[in-house]
């Protein structure tokens, strides 16, 4: 491309959003508002994922063991155990931690029913089992209770019955939300770049029959919708940015049940990813937008 | 320079506008295309530069054939073409001079030199103090001459005018003829569609008439041959 031609294309560029003032606010606008949503729906379904995911985690299998399992016997328990398919970790507590566990709690809430024990550790020892996936937690805790030395294996199972089909909803839900503003904001931003476009076609056909080529026609419209997605996009980080930061904030303080994800870099590529879809979004929308009125 | 062999036009909506045209036109001819309005003059013009390809036929300009010319190759050859299109089609958001510049700055010229030009070709056509002005601010006979100024402004070898002085006053009229007739001295081939019956019957030079589409005469230093 020669200079002077560059220097033309951008000169034509900025004349365009100085001369259509309003349809460069409409397209800015159009695409941030577009962009807003689909920032909120993604920090939605990365908390909606982050949810499923500490609901899952806290899901335990408490394998009790008889009073008579030695010390040597719990060890090849727990190797055995570990050695099951989709067990993630298998932690031995034993009956003198289990006693301190206790104390602690007992202590917290003022009570000395530890003393009133007198010497005597009335609990068994336990393993604490993980599953990898939170399906499988049934499965393992039924298999669990066949192994030999094993009293009693208790799982949270009314838990898993409901926690299970939440957390997929959950996530499908966000997924859907996602997909659902993306679609939304890509047809609302070529819509807009279409009727941008549209309202200058005459232009570009008097461009194209004095001898211009498509390129050279299409780089300020490139530029323009670039630079307009890139405002946009600027807006709507912004906006997504200091809401995000407010309310995960604020329902941190007032729910503090509810996990949030306060991630930084998670934070700053989300924002940075609006960013750039903004320009991308307005380079090639517009790009796609001009074919059709190029041929002449 | 231009050979149209059997050219046949007929528009997608079914309008038949032009039936086996066989006409040649050589280097730095100046032709008028006359025939009642409807008769399919602008059709022909726009197949020169390519706006409309030909139903059926050849069309040769610069001995390119443009009925097999690749899309990327047309804006070169109407780099080489000045249209005085009916219509003007003057760009409604940019000043007279930016309109007429348009058509150098697409050649990649540098600003300094679009500048000078732009303001000479505004000179000739009598537009020297409209520079500035959108033309929208201008009267009909003003746009059609700054549509003038921007067809000749990179000295074309063809210049091809639907009605050039259509909308203008005898006076007018006969500048922007006085224009035609010198870039046609300088070697530049004009083909002009026209009514204007004083302006052929006076100039006398090669005269088309097409009727329905068909060509129906052809004459050296020819006159209009209707009444008007
Ligand atoms: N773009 C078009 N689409 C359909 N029909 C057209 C178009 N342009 C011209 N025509 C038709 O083709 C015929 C010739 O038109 P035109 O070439 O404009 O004639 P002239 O310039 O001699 O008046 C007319 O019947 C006209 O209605
Ligand atoms: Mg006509």
């Amino acid at each position: 491309m020669k200079f002077n031609s560059l220097r033309y294309i951008l000169r034509e560029t900025f004349h365009s959003i100085r001369r259509n003032p309003w349809l460069s606010v409409a397209s800015v606008l159009t695409i941030m508002v577009s962009l807003v949503i689909l920032g909120f729906s993604i920090f939605f379904m990365v908390n909606a994922d982050n949810m499923a995911t500490t609901f899952e985690s806290e899901l335990e299998i408490a394998v009790f063991t008889d009073k008579s399992v030695t010390p040597q016997q719990l060890g090849t328990l727990k190797l055995d155990i570990e050695r099951m398919p989709q067990v993630s970790s298998v932690t031995i507590v034993s009956k003198e931690q289990a006693l301190v566990e206790f104390g602690k709690t007992m202590k917290s809430s003022g009570n000395n029913l530890l003393d009133d024990l007198g010497g005597i550790n009335p609990f068994p020892d336990r393993l604490t089992v993980k599953a990898a996936d939170p399906q499988v937690v049934k499965d393992i805790a039924m298999r669990i209770q066949g192994f030999s030395g094993v009293e009693n294996v208790v799982y949270g199972k009314d838990f898993i019955d409901k926690l299970l089909p939440f957390t997929r909803w959950l996530r499908w839900v966000g997924i859907g939300v996602i997909v659902a503003f993306a679609i939304a904001s890509i047809v609302l931003i070529s819509i807009n770049i279409k009727m941008n476009i549209f309202s200058r076609r005459r232009e570009i056909q008097i461009m194209k029959l004095v001898g211009a080529t498509n390129g050279f026609i299409r780089w300020p419209f490139f530029i323009e919708g670039m630079f307009l997605g890139l405002v946009g996009g600027l807006l709507a980080s912004a906006t997504v940015g200091v809401t995000y930061d407010w309310l995960s904030g604020y329902v941190q303080n007032t729910l503090a049940f509810l996990p949030v994800v306060q991630n930084p870099m998670l934070f700053w590529q989300v924002l940075s990813g609006l960013l750039v879809s903004g320009m991308a979004i307005g380079a090639i929308g517009t790009a796609i937008s001009l074919r059709q009125f190029l041929k002449i | 320079m231009i050979q149209l062999s059997n050219v046949s036009k007929i528009y997608p909506n079914g309008a038949r506008a032009l039936s086996d045209i066989n006409l040649k036109i050589g280097k730095g001819e100046f032709v008028f295309l006359v025939g009642p309005s409807g008769a399919g003059k602008s059709t022909l013009i726009r197949l020169l530069y390519r706006e409309e390809k030909p139903t059926r036929g050849q069309v040769l300009v610069n001995n390119r054939n443009l009925v097999r010319m690749r899309e990327h190759e047309v804006p070169y050859l109407r780099r080489g073409i000045g249209v005085i299109f009916q219509d003007f089609k003057l760009l409604p958001n940019k000043t007279v001079e930016e309109n007429t510049a348009f058509a150098l700055e697409v050649l990649g010229m540098s600003t300094r030199e679009v500048q000078t030009r732009s303001r000479a070709a505004l000179e000739l056509v009598g537009l020297g103090g409209k520079g500035k002005s959108f033309p929208h601010q201008l009267s009909g006979g003003e746009q059609q001459r700054a549509c003038v100024a921007r067809a000749i402004i990179n000295s074309p070898g063809l210049l091809v005018a639907d009605e050039p002085t259509g909308n203008l006053d005898p006076e007018n009229a006969w500048g922007i003829m006085d224009l035609l007739y010198n870039i046609n001295k300088r070697g530049t081939t004009v083909i002009m569609a026209t009514h204007a019956k004083d302006i052929v019957d006076q100039m006398q030079k090669r005269v088309v008439a097409i009727e329905g589409g068909r060509l129906v005469r052809d004459e050296e230093k020819g006159a209009y041959g209707y009444e008007v």
